[in-house]
């Protein structure tokens, strides 16, 4: 029998988007503590924060039809704390419930007021977000793709950047002057795809040479199988080279004019529109390309 | 004193005609689509003493569920007997059990959305005092032995010491469904 994979783009969707909301939160603390004056890249963190999540956690709903039509049944998700998923639902409800308050008080006018501690636990809370997303998929043994310690980092370093990004895109329209004044911020946002290009060529190469025949099968779904086109193109060149030479030229290269120009912001919202495309891609293709043990050898 | 419900399948004797998915699909009101009894098939051997294998694959009631230690909402869990069972009323249809089973076994029912697999015939044993499986006794070369492994008497304890049968992989999980290959 042929594989078809159990979740499909919906769930990608949502590892997206909950990475994405955590690591814009966790960006929005980042540059409250270290850039403060930056009030208005901060608030757009804040916004975009919860309502990724939430847009990610109606996704989730809808996709598991069961529950959907008896919705008491969620209820039933905090029951079995040995379940990844069900820590899962536990920091996604208090990343939700921490981000609305500092977005209302934020919205409010009393952005100063919030305490540290609140947006810090909110950025902790958003990375543990983060980092389930990819527990979520890693302790599942079937899949030697997903089975071994290196995705949830990946998926956190994925997270973060993509949270960056969204800062930054929004930032480059609506608040330019702080976008340029936002220089360390840039700089550490450049750093994340290069990252990231380690991370997943460490996850290649550990998982190809799995215990396992169908971490081989997994790695060659993705750089000569079915998903090729999609991993070289649309993920290694469009949503991380490209993106780190775009942003190369602009932060190492260019005179402040050029920064400053409109062609410089079209030029940076292109790699931030760029990674994010790059970051929703890297969850479709860890999804699609795992092959279980059993189904490549069902006789070991 | 509580029973240790495993099964013997012995794939020299399959034929590869599923009767028993059929039988397992009439005996538990089963949509067509959900099977529970999966057939793989290879070739064995080298030319020319060649065969074909056939191995029906279903939920090996492994006694260190993966699938019930992933489920969020309990649906899946240890039940009596160590059947491992699925509380439909709790599933929610994350397919989370289905990414943590390393058979594969699990299957989506399309109309409700939950998921279920292989109960041992716990529903039959309940509803109709049925003793045996369904699948084994719709077996026309015998090819399936149902029986408590705790019990040094049964013809299922004795099969499986006899014919060397093992779990498909090997100790991957701590399956109670044993294969004679």
């Amino acid at each position: 029998m042929t594989f078809e994979p159990i979740w499909g783009v919906i769930i990608a969707c949502y590892l997206f988007l909950a990475g994405l909301g955590g690591g814009a939160f966790a960006s929005a603390t980042y540059m409250r503590l270290r850039t403060p004056h930056c009030v208005h890249l901060i608030r757009y963190g804040r916004i975009i924060a919860p309502i990724c999540v939430i847009i990610g956690l109606v996704l989730l709903m809808f996709d598991a039809t069961a529950g959907f039509h008896n919705p008491l049944r969620f209820a039933l998700l905090l029951t079995n704390f040995g379940s990844v998923m069900t820590w899962g639902v536990v920091f996604l409800g208090l990343f939700t419930v921490i981000s609305l308050i500092v977005l209302v008080m934020d919205l409010l006018g009393k952005g100063l007021k919030i305490p540290v501690w609140l947006d810090v636990a909110g950025a902790v809370l958003g990375i543990c977000v983060c980092v389930y997303t990819g527990c979520l998929l890693g302790v599942a043994k079937t899949f030697p793709l997903w089975n071994n310690a290196l995705l949830p980092v990946l998926f956190l370093v994925s997270a973060v950047s993509t949270g960056m990004a969204s800062i930054l895109l929004v930032g480059i329209f609506r608040a330019p002057q702080e976008f340029h004044q936002s220089g360390a911020f840039k700089k550490f946002h450049f750093f994340m795809p290069i990252f990231e290009l380690f991370l997943v060529a460490c996850l290649l190469f550990i998982t190809a040479n799995s215990a396992e025949a169908a971490g081989w099968e997994s790695v060659m779904n993705l750089v000569a199988g079915k998903d090729a086109a999609a991993f070289w193109i649309l993920f290694i060149l469009c949503g991380l080279v490209v993106p780190t030479c775009l942003e190369w030229v602009m932060l190492f290269m260019s005179t402040k004019a050029v920064e400053e120009s409109t062609t410089g912001h079209l030029i940076s919202a292109a790699s931030d529109a760029l990674v994010l495309m790059g970051g929703f891609v890297l969850r479709l293709l860890i999804l699609s390309a795992a092959m279980p043990i059993t189904l490549v050898q069902p006789w070991i | 004193m509580m029973a240790r419900y495993g099964m013997l399948i012995d794939t020299t004797k399959c034929i590869g005609c599923f009767s028993c998915r059929t039988a397992c699909q009439r005996q538990n009101d089963l949509l067509p689509e959900q099977d529970f009894i999966r057939f793989e098939q290879r070739e064995v051997g080298t030319l020319p003493d060649v065969n074909v294998e056939n191995i029906p694959l279903q939920c090996m009631h492994c006694e260190d569920a993966p699938c019930a230690q992933v489920c969020p909402t309990g649906a899946a869990h240890m039940g009596a007997d160590g059947i491992v069972e699925v509380d439909e009323g709790r599933c929610i249809g994350c397919l989370y059990c289905m990414a943590a089973c390393p058979y594969q076994v699990r299957v989506r029912n399309p109309q409700t959305g939950t998921v279920d697999k292989c109960r041992f015939c716990t529903v039959s044993a309940e509803q109709t005092g049925t003793k045996m499986c369904t699948c084994v006794e719709a077996c026309l070369t015998g090819a399936r032995i149902f029986g408590d492994l705790d019990d040094p008497d049964s013809q299922l304890v004795r099969e499986i010491a006899r014919t060397k049968a093992s779990p498909i992989a090997g100790d991957l999980t701590k399956s109670k469904v044993f294969y004679v290959r």
